[in-house]
């Protein structure tokens, strides 16, 4: 990299102010050509705001922000891609009935005849090594592949400066690899890459510089190759980083909790099949099932937690059946689920905190007498979830729309394990929730479990089950492999499971002595 | 800002009202000034609106918990014509009976009577997903043709001159009047007590808990164990009965018999009660009576000034439409944008 160059991006005090909460102040940091440099930070840091400023979805209130020397002002995000900035979101904008090709037409500020633009596709595709049949339709493709149509979207583009919004929350092991020799190559011909994400690893494998971010403000540019995951994990959160404390001699019990070739049809055209699942777990063990997303593992939650009722006896606690009982009489047995949506599913955001705790505590915890909701027993039992968590909220009567997303899964976390359920069923239990929170709950379901509690924890973070489980299995377009011991099984063979049918055999190839050790 | 839309709604409308009807060629400040503040100033009006806001209120409050579980019932005439039909009916077999049964017979009918009309729209749409807005309007038309055959045939007054309508109703079918020479009925402290037990029952139960989650996030409801299905049912039930109930009150207080004319689009105008009373049961009591005051204000204003009848259903389509107009304002914002922003994809 030639320091004479003038830098890509500069910013300089930037700042942003919301009703009550100051998002990002005077925050500056600087992108070289070429370099690839990470933006970490907790949720609520203020890394989604600064980067929807670069991406002129928003506008700074003070500070400036100089584009290759040049100050400039980014209206939109149209003058943004012409300045040649780049987005790739977190959560892709799809359309799952059209093909590829027309998803990345739709897409383009400027109207290209379709044969020219599926000629710029496959050279791009090709200069890149991105597999994806412009033809495919977007429904048949894993999210992998999706991810690669909006990658795609940006290049075609030729952007100067990429940024990639949590790019690797769903990607298998070896789809995160490619995915890096794609970035590694962009960066050689001098694109500056923007990265964010929460995966410290990543970025010490990946990043030249890292820009951490707390409450709004700079607390350090560092080089990730010199820092420790942990290091970096307690400049993000201010403090130090507990680590999961599991109590030795723990025995596991008898089956609590037992699923015997459980088959649905999905519901609707993009949904999966679950077919022949079996899996049992015993008191005090944490059982996970790993997985790309979309392969099931919502189909299965709502199985298992009674939303979507399935065979008498596919569903057993303690041996009796409970298939066809609904979620309340589940809930009565003593089994408590998480659903991966927070909000509107396993919350509902123009609801209070309490009356949130009343949608599943109601008959566990004695908050209804003759048919009336008992609001002081529910309002006493959220303080205890918001004490007992460190939710960050106004008190039981905030919204829960009113709280960042990873206080709310704070809350929905506490609220359903201070209900000492005897088997609970998470999904992506840490979606979203930043290291010091994740630390939290990881703890309380480890201490669930110790207490005699059996836990499945559905998660598409394969550091998570690792660290939390005792075995685990993979789920993959509605089946699930069979189980593994914690401590016997290695990342890649878990992450070819998870690629299943998915990836071709180059995708799939185990590069030697990859980056990932699977802590014993 | 929840609260202040009702209000500029019908502030707008008086405004909007006063302009419309001087280019009309009316006296349209005078008009406005009749129908709004004559009916409150003039204290002969009041027992006029209390009758009036009666059955806007119950109809109201039923459709109001409808409303919140995203039940979209438009069928209330309809209920509100069955109820008064199935009191009708029993009022016709006790004619030549007396004693203090009677009335309350009659009211069960007509609560029962809402309700079947009300499980109509509830069945096709928990059995075959029929959308739940064209049953129920549609229904509203087959039960007046339903009620014409009957006035025409079967429940005609033998002793009414071949008038389509039936005898007069005795004084064990009709519900008193609170005093003595006046116009004022039982519906009225009814109705009152009506909105303040679907308040309490809409705040403190775990009933409209499950109203408002199902209307508020149908997955969290889901989750939470309340029935989709269940709650349909539920909804179209009790703002079936309680249109029902509005009916039997209105044909037992003021009609005291049962006429063609009967059907007045009370169970209409109550979505526009339901809506401006913000689907709270206490609003829907200010609300109710606010749509009386334009009933009774543009009957006033027909004598004095001229205004066509038509002038009162003006006025209340105008408070919907502005109404939902200033939600949608408060929610978003207006911008302007150039048309060559197609191509966004964040």
């Amino acid at each position: 990299m030639d320091a004479n160059l003038p830098l890509r991006l500069e910013l300089t005090g930037i700042t942003k102010q919301f009703p009550g909460v100051l998002a990002n102040d005077h925050v500056s940091f600087s992108v070289r050509p070429g370099e690839i440099h990470a933006l970490l930070g907790e949720n609520g840091a203020g890394k989604s705001t600064l980067v929807k400023m670069i991406y002129g979805i928003m506008q700074p209130d003070a500070g400036e922000i100089r584009w290759d020397g040049q100050p400039v002002s980014i209206p939109n995000p149209k003058s943004a891609r012409k300045l040649g900035i780049g987005m790739v979101f977190q959560h892709f904008s799809l359309f799952e009935a059209l093909t590829v090709l027309e998803n990345i037409a739709l897409g383009m500020d400027a109207k290209i005849p379709s044969r020219l633009l599926e000629a710029k596709i496959r050279e791009v595709m090709n200069q890149y090594g991105l597999k994806l049949d412009p033809h495919r339709v977007v429904s048949t493709l894993s999210v992998g592949e999706r991810q690669r149509i909006e990658i795609v979207r940006a290049l075609l583009l030729t952007p100067k400066l990429l940024i990639m919004d949590e790019p690797t929350s769903v990607l298998t092991p070896q789809e995160v690899d490619q995915l890096f020799i794609v970035l590694r190559k962009l960066a050689a011909e001098g694109c500056s890459i923007l990265y964010i994400s929460h995966k410290l690893h990543e970025i010490k494998a990946l990043c030249d510089t890292a820009t951490i971010l707390r409450a709004g403000k700079v607390v350090d540019t560092c080089d990730p190759g010199i820092e420790t995951s942990r290091s970096m994990a307690e400049k993000m959160i201010g403090g130090n980083l507990k680590d999961i404390v599991k109590q030795g001699g723990r025995s596991l019990g008898e089956p609590a909790f037992t699923i015997s070739h459980l088959s649905l049809p999905a519901a609707g055209p993009f949904g999966t099949d679950l077919e022949d699942i079996s899996f049992s777990v015993r008191k005090g063990e944490v059982f996970g099932i790993a997985g790309v997303a979309g392969n099931g593992q919502n189909e299965l939650l709502l199985a298992l937690d009674g939303e979507v009722a399935s065979a008498p006896g596919a569903i057993a606690m303690d041996g009796h059946p409970v298939g066809q009982l609904h979620t309340s009489a589940r809930r009565k047995r003593g089994l408590c689920a998480v659903p991966e949506e927070r909000n509107g599913h396993a919350a509902v955001g123009d609801f209070t905190l309490s009356e949130n705790t009343v949608l599943t505590a109601r008959n566990r915890l004695g908050m209804v007498s003759a048919g009336l909701i008992k609001a002081g027993a529910a309002r006493t039992f959220t303080g205890e979830v918001i004490a007992a968590f460190a939710v960050k909220a106004l008190g039981p009567g905030a919204t829960a729309g009113s709280l960042s997303g990873g206080n709310l899964q704070k809350y929905i976390m506490g609220r359903e394990i201070l209900q000492k359920p005897t088997v609970l069923v998470v999904n992506q239990p840490t979606w979203g929730v930043d290291a010091g929170a994740a630390a939290a709950i990881h703890q309380a379901l480890v201490d669930l479990a110790a207490s005699g509690s059996a836990i499945v924890v559905i998660s598409q973070d394969l550091d998570e089950l690792l660290s939390l489980c005792d075995t685990l299995a993979v789920i993959n377009e509605g089946r699930l492999s069979a189980r593994m011991n914690v401590g016997e099984v290695s990342v890649e063979e878990i992450g070819l499971l998870m690629g299943g049918v998915h990836g071709t055999p180059e995708e799939t190839h185990i590069a030697p002595g990859g980056e990932h050790a699977v802590p014993a | 800002m929840l609260y202040a839309a009702p209000v500029a709604a019908v502030l707008l409308t008086m405004v909007l009202g006063a302009i419309i009807f001087s280019l009309m060629g009316y006296n349209g400040v005078g008009a406005v000034i009749e129908i709004f503040t004559r009916p409150i100033t003039n204290p002969l009006k009041w027992q006029d609106l209390g009758i009036k806001a009666a059955p806007l209120v119950v109809i109201g409050v039923g459709l109001s918990i409808a409303y919140r579980a995203n039940v979209w019932n438009i069928g209330a005439e309809g209920q509100y014509i069955a109820g008064a039909m199935a009191g009708t009916a029993v009022a016709l077999l006790t004619m030549s009976m007396e004693g203090p049964w009677i009335l309350p017979a009659m009211i069960v009918a007509g609560v029962l009577g809402g309700m079947a009309w009300g499980a109509i729209p509830a069945l096709l749409k928990t059995e075959f997903a029929v959308n739940e807005i064209l049953t129920s309007l549609m229904l509203n038309y087959a039960i007046v043709h339903l009620l014409y055959f009957l006035l025409r045939g079967p429940w005609r007054d033998p002793m009414g001159f071949s008038f389509p309508q039936t005898s007069l109703f005795t004084p064990s079918q009709s519900l008193p009047y609170l005093w003595q020479g006046t116009i004022m009925h039982w519906g009225v402290p009814i109705a009152v007590i009506v909105a303040l037990v679907a308040w309490f029952v809409m705040s403190r139960s775990v009933f409209g808990f499950q109203i408002k989650v199902v209307g508020a996030a149908p997955s969290a409801a889901r989750y939470g164990g309340f029935s989709t299905r269940n709650t349909v049912w539920l909804a179209l039930l009790v703002s079936g009965g309680l249109a029902g109930l509005a009916g039997i009150l209105e044909v037992a207080g003021p009609f005291r018999q049962m006429v063609p004319g009967f059907p007045t689009g009370y169970g209409f105008t109550a979505i526009i009660v339901a809506f401006l009373g913000r689907l709270n049961p206490l609003g829907v009591i200010v609300a109710g009576i606010v749509l009386a005051i334009t009933y009774v204000g543009g009957e006033v204003a027909q004598t004095t000034i001229g205004l066509p009848s038509a002038a009162t259903g003006i006025f209340q389509a105008m408070m919907l439409f502005l109404l939902l107009a200033g939600d949608i304002l408060v929610r978003y914002r207006l911008k302007a944008v150039r048309p060559a922003t197609a191509g966004e994809t964040a």
